[in-house]
């Protein structure tokens, strides 16, 4: 049987009246690839800004092997270290070269020797094809190159699940296609990852599973054969109709 | 002209006298300011880690108690020590501490007269640098926190290795005005005995009466003081922001393409190299033609 790594109950979230979130539940199993869709404001980014802790959750509970993380008293950086994300904007260390960024959080949170990292971050960073440019500045290169850089940084620290939120979305056109295709390339390899994104070709081909969001609650899910070719609901075919017709 | 003549003469006549006396001023001066705006630097730094720990409604209410008590002490501790003369500051010190019990407690000699101006000026400065790491720790974008909570660093980890060292960055300008103003504001320090520039100049007009040309050599001293610091500022911040260049690490311009490994099977073409192209000699085979060009017909006009 597939292990469930995440499993989120009945969870809530407000911005002070504003309801942003309503009774979501879903759950993650190893391997899965697993594509949230839906308009702007619909809470993707909510949802996996709480699924990490970044956020808040205003009610109900993330499970992660079991374990309530929303629970007072657990120890949320190292769940965190387990659960890597990718951020719409980078959040690459700006006073770190690229080699740094993916070396210091093994160092510093897993406690690996300097010369353990280099080599775990080398070989992610060769990965994703940014080795040539280890010492280069965030600032110094582009935004697609970024992104791949904070995509080897996620996967230096080994993590059970990766959290991609809409990595593609701050990117110009023609850098689109090198982060999605090294997120294709994970999702070969049998990453378990959660992406937030507005690429109904990624969400199509590579995820294995659609989850549809409209206004804070999930509206329809299943398997993109089932999302994409026969949507049961009215609001799912009106959101996937806009993007037949683009 | 005659009047300037004079004061050049004046002057003379204390540099010949008083040359070493203004030296030990100034050196104290420097002492003081370096040692106390460091000091500072570290209790503004401390300030800003403590009063940016975040706590939320999960955290327990005795953790949440503390870390508002802690705020609102840092809180009186600036509003106190900013918005206080810093001669009174040293007078309270100074005075106050043996006074409240009984001698137990006093600043006797250099050493202590050291002891209180150090104290009174870093906790002076301290205050004023707590504001500016708050405001340069809040000019960080909170992305940059984010992405380190994201990989598991606690509020510390981030602070050290990611945030200070950008806010640091942004607060050098604030740390070079700290760093003038302690120079000549070390000054008041007088009133607790401490023997700087300016007190050596009270000291030696108290002797001859030649308080123009004296303060003349005052004067230009603390301009030469002020600008060393802010040459030596301007410097460390371009030392800190680094070169604006990079090299890449391979020539190999395979390497460049990501993800164009698309089975999981195979490993990716990274692990083989190209044994056909190896860029290395190329260069060096370039290099050789060119050298052998100019030995030939030398190096052409206008190449430096």
């Amino acid at each position: 049987m597939e292990q469930t790594i995440l499993e989120v109950r009945h969870l809530s979230k407000s911005f002070g009246t504003h309801e942003v979130l309503r009774d979501i539940d879903f759950s993650v199993k190893k391997g899965d690839v697993t594509s949230i869709i839906g308009a702007s404001g619909s809470g993707k980014s909510t949802l996996l800004r709480c699924i990490n802790l970044l956020e808040n959750p205003s009610s109900g509970e993330i499970l992660y092997h079991g374990e309530n993380v929303v629970r007072r008293g657990f120890n949320v950086p190292s769940y965190r270290s387990r659960v890597g994300m990718v951020f719409q904007s980078f959040n690459l260390f700006n006073n770190m070269t690229v080699l740094e960024n993916c070396i210091v959080g093994q160092v510093k949170v897993l406690k690996k020797s300097r010369e353990e990292a280099r080599e775990h971050a080398l070989y992610y960073l060769n990965k994703v094809g940014m080795a040539p440019y280890i010492n280069a500045k965030p600032r110094q290169i582009s935004g697609g190159q970024k992104q791949r850089v904070a995509i080897a940084r996620a996967l230096a620290m080994d993590p059970e699940v990766l959290l991609f939120d809409e990595p593609t979305s701050a990117l110009d056109p023609e850098m689109v296609g090198e982060v999605l295709s090294v997120m294709q390339s994970l999702a070969q390899e049998g990453m378990t990852m959660l992406v937030v994104t507005h690429e109904m070709a990624f969400a199509r081909d590579v995820s294995n599973r659609v989850v549809y969001m409209n206004q804070g609650v999930i509206c329809e899910e299943g398997t993109p054969a089932e999302v994409f070719g026969n949507p049961q609901k009215q609001e799912t075919k009106d959101f996937l109709s806009r993007f037949r017709n683009a | 002209m005659d009047k300037l003549a004079k004061l050049v003469t004046d002057i003379g006549k204390l540099w010949a006298n008083y040359s070493g006396a203004y030296f030990t001023g100034i050196e104290n001066t420097l002492i003081l300011a370096v040692a106390a705006t460091l000091a500072g630097c570290l209790i503004g730094l401390l300030c800003g880690v403590l009063n940016t720990i975040p706590h939320t409604q999960n955290d327990h209410p005795l953790k949440r108690f503390f870390l508002k008590l802690l705020r609102a002490l840092i809180r009186i501790y600036v509003e106190v020590f900013r918005g206080t003369p810093m001669v009174l500051q040293a007078v309270f010190i100074f005075y106050g501490l043996p006074y409240f019990t009984d001698g137990a407690v006093a600043f006797k000699g250099m050493a202590g007269i050291w002891t209180a101006a150090l104290i009174v000026v870093s906790i002076n400065t301290g205050a004023y640098m707590a504001e500016s790491v708050r405001g340069g720790i809040i000019s960080i974008d909170p992305g940059q926190t984010e992405g380190a909570k994201a990989i598991g660093m606690t509020h510390v980890q981030t602070m050290v290795n990611v945030i200070m060292p950008q806010a640091l960055r942004n607060i050098i300008p604030q740390i070079g005005n700290n760093f003038i103003i302690n120079i000549k504001d070390t000054s008041v320090m007088f009133v607790i005995g401490f023997v700087e520039f300016f007190a050596t100049h009270r000291n030696i007009v108290g002797v001859n009466l030649l308080y123009f040309p004296s303060a003349v050599i005052e004067m230009v001293g603390y301009l030469t003081l002020t600008l060393l610091a802010s040459f030596g500022l301007r410097w460390l911040e371009k030392w800190l922001d680094g070169d604006d260049n990079y090299e890449l690490v391979s020539e190999d311009s395979l390497a460049m393409s990501a993800g164009t490994y698309s089975h999981p099977s195979r490993k990716s073409p990274f692990d083989e190299h190209s044994k056909e192209f190896d860029p290395k000699k190329e260069l060096a085979k370039e290099k050789r033609a060119r050298i052998r060009q100019e030995l030939k017909f030398g190096r052409p006009k206008g190449d430096r």
